[in-house]
């Protein structure tokens, strides 16, 4: 492009050169497609980051507002402020959703790995049938499951004693069956590309199984278990058919419960919602970006249910 | 480690080698085998017995003494009229899932591919372009779907609306979510914007595989861009582009969250997995629910037993 010494007049007409000289059929349609994607893929996020900081009075107006006039904290007041009018303690359904969805992540990478330490180094009878039988469970619809579960949880609730609904333990539980077939499958994978060699010296070495384990096996799959944590984390955080029909007290609701209630109250505040919905995807997609590089690798190796 | 044990006695209850690795292994595996036998398997299995059960909310907690009654939970569902043909603006619940389920896989197959395109020519700020690509597979449903519904609002104030209204191409709001026939194709073009990251994914991978050496023989022979594309990319991609079309029609016929959330199933657009939401949760026949579930899954086992048998086969072979 153009240099300092050149004249102003000319710029325009020098860039415009540079521009014909460097543009062709493929560049613009290139340029033209990616441009595309980028305005499809980022215009919703960008609607509810910005609806979330719009007034009630931009919201309730006639024609859409594009760029807020200002950024007002309305919504996140409504969530947050216990002398709005309108207060919805989201506190309390965050809280939720972080208990519901951090246990299952580190139970899924514990037992996963046990698991998926058997199926990788260890032999035994029904160990291929076991791993396909894995992938059976992307065939059933959780929709199937969930009439089933409720009738048996009822079940044992009452031999047991306990409450199946609102109860975030059963919840758990779920989405732990949920995740552990994908969270064995991914890691048999990877433990199948660390040699054995190492382990097999310590073994000679007179260490145990669990030492091997411990010391030896997990070091070396770091970046696997990060996968797997996250991956479980978000399909727990996410979830919500499972959680729609579990929770029927408000205090008990996670996020995306909570999100549904605000929707379909009676007076509409989609300024609300899109703040709630803010505050559930931000941490998603930089959990996402953090750790890109190892998360696209599991998404093709085993691919995430959804 | 098992050439050690002596081969003609493997009981797993003797003190070799072979059946102390066993016994860990099985010990290992066993939680995680519990909870999916558990809350998986068996579930699924149980789904079968009440699909011929009468269960409802009366008898759910005694449902092992539920009345048995053949057929005729499969009967009601056939002849309930959410879920049979009758006719083209009334397509049922049948229809309209395999409808559904085949445009927007191959909706999403496209855009997957066009994006993969787009993203395997080098690039500045490519690894970025690629994160952001991902963002509707990564979002939570319940956030992109709200988005979704507000940006198509009936209201003057939607963001459709206006635009549409602005370019003089419509004369009054409409409700596109609220209307028969359009519903139904917002909700394949959402699963489309939704999923489309995840078929990008799968054929970047493939495509960055290919041998250039293809692409320089094609171009010896004089082939343009077009042609390269035709007799070199997608032959390379038929395998990758045959697996993400089963993985995702597998998936969106499953799917539940999405129309729930985008229609609650109405204008046209209800599904199998929302009607037997809808059966179970609204009317309270869980032996009904369950006979709808159990016919979604025949369906889907019997598509996946022909095309692994037709399609996936005569990849291989050729």
């Amino acid at each position: 492009m153009s240099t300092k010494q050149e004249s102003n007049g000319d710029r325009p007409l020098r860039f415009l050169d540079h521009l014909a000289g460097w543009i062709n059929w493929p560049r613009f349609l290139f340029a033209l497609g990616l441009f595309i994607f980028f305005a499809m893929i980022l215009f919703p996020f960008y609607w509810m980051v910005s609806s979330s900081f719009k007034s009630p009075a931009e919201i309730a107006s006639r024609t859409p507002v594009y760029i807020p006039s200002q950024l007002r904290l309305d919504a996140y007041k409504e969530l947050f402020d216990a002398n709005q009018a309108h207060f919805q303690n989201f506190g309390a359904n965050i809280v939720n959703s972080i208990l519901v969805a951090v246990p299952t992540a580190l139970i899924a990478v514990i037992l996963s790995t046990l698991g998926a330490y058997a199926t990788a180094r260890l032999r035994f009878k029904g160990r291929e049938w076991m791993l396909n039988g894995v992938l059976v469970v992307y065939l059933f619809p959780a929709v199937l499951l969930i009439i089933p579960l409720f009738a048996m949880l009822a079940q044992i609730s009452q031999v047991f004693g306990f409450e199946v609904q609102d109860n975030l333990v059963v919840l758990i539980f779920t989405y732990l069956a949920q995740t552990l077939p994908v969270a064995l499958y991914m890691l048999t994978n990877y433990f199948r590309t660390i040699p054995d060699e190492i382990e097999q010296a310590a073994l000679i070495d007179g260490c145990t199984r669990f030492e091997v384990i411990w010391r030896i096996v997990l070091p070396l799959a770091v970046p696997a278990l990060i996968t797997v944590g996250i991956y479980t984390f978000m399909i727990a955080w996410n979830e919500f058919l499972y959680a729609f029909i579990f929770l029927n007290d408000r205090a008990a609701f996670t996020i995306p419960i909570k999100i549904n209630t605000i929707f379909n109250d009676p007076s509409p505040r989609p300024h609300v919602v899109m703040a709630a919905s803010t505050i559930m995807t931000v941490p998603v997609i930089v959990l996402f970006l953090a750790f890109e590089k190892f998360l696209e690798r599991g998404l093709t190796a085993g691919g995430v249910k959804g | 480690m098992s050439t050690v044990s002596p081969p003609q006695k493997r009981s797993i209850f003797g003190n070799t080698m072979h059946a102390r690795e066993v016994r860990l292994a099985w010990a290992l595996i066993l939680p995680t085998f519990l909870i999916v036998f558990g809350l998986i398997l068996f579930p699924a299995i149980f789904s079968v017995w009440i699909s011929f059960h009468k269960v409802g909310l009366n008898n759910l907690n005694d449902v092992l003494h539920a009345p048995f009654i053949g057929f005729d939970n499969y009967k009601a569902v056939f002849s309930d009229f959410a879920f049979k043909w009758n006719g083209f603006s009334q397509m049922g619940a049948a229809v309209t899932t395999v409808f559904y389920s085949f445009a927007s896989t191959i909706l999403t197959l496209l855009f997957g591919l066009v994006a993969a395109l787009l993203l395997n020519r080098p690039f500045k700020g490519r690894g970025l372009a690629r994160g952001i690509f991902l963002f509707p597979y990564v979002a939570p449903v319940i956030s992109v779907a709200f988005v979704w519904r507000w940006l198509l609002d009936p209201r003057p104030s939607g963001v459709l609306n206006h635009v549409l209204m602005s370019l003089n191409m419509i004369e009054a709001p409409k409700a596109y979510l609220a209307t028969r026939g359009l519903a139904i194709w917002l909700v394949i073009i959402f699963q489309a914007w939704r999923y489309f990251p995840f078929a990008m994914l799968m054929i970047l991978a493939r495509l960055q595989a290919i041998d250039d050496t293809l692409y320089e023989a094609a171009a010896v022979d004089g082939a343009n861009a077009w042609q390269k594309f035709l007799y070199v990319t997608i032959p390379e991609l038929r395998y990758v582009l045959g697996a993400t079309f089963l993985l995702r029609l597998l998936w969106t016929f499953n799917k539940f969250d999405d129309i729930w959330l985008l229609t609650g199933g109405g204008y046209g657009t209800n599904v199998l997995p929302v009607l037997t939401y809808q059966f179970s949760f609204n009317s309270y026949d869980f032996g009904k629910g369950a006979a709808t579930a159990m016919i979604m899954l025949t369906a889907l086992v019997v598509f996946i037993a022909a095309y692994v048998l037709i399609v996936m086969r005569n990849a291989d072979e050729s």
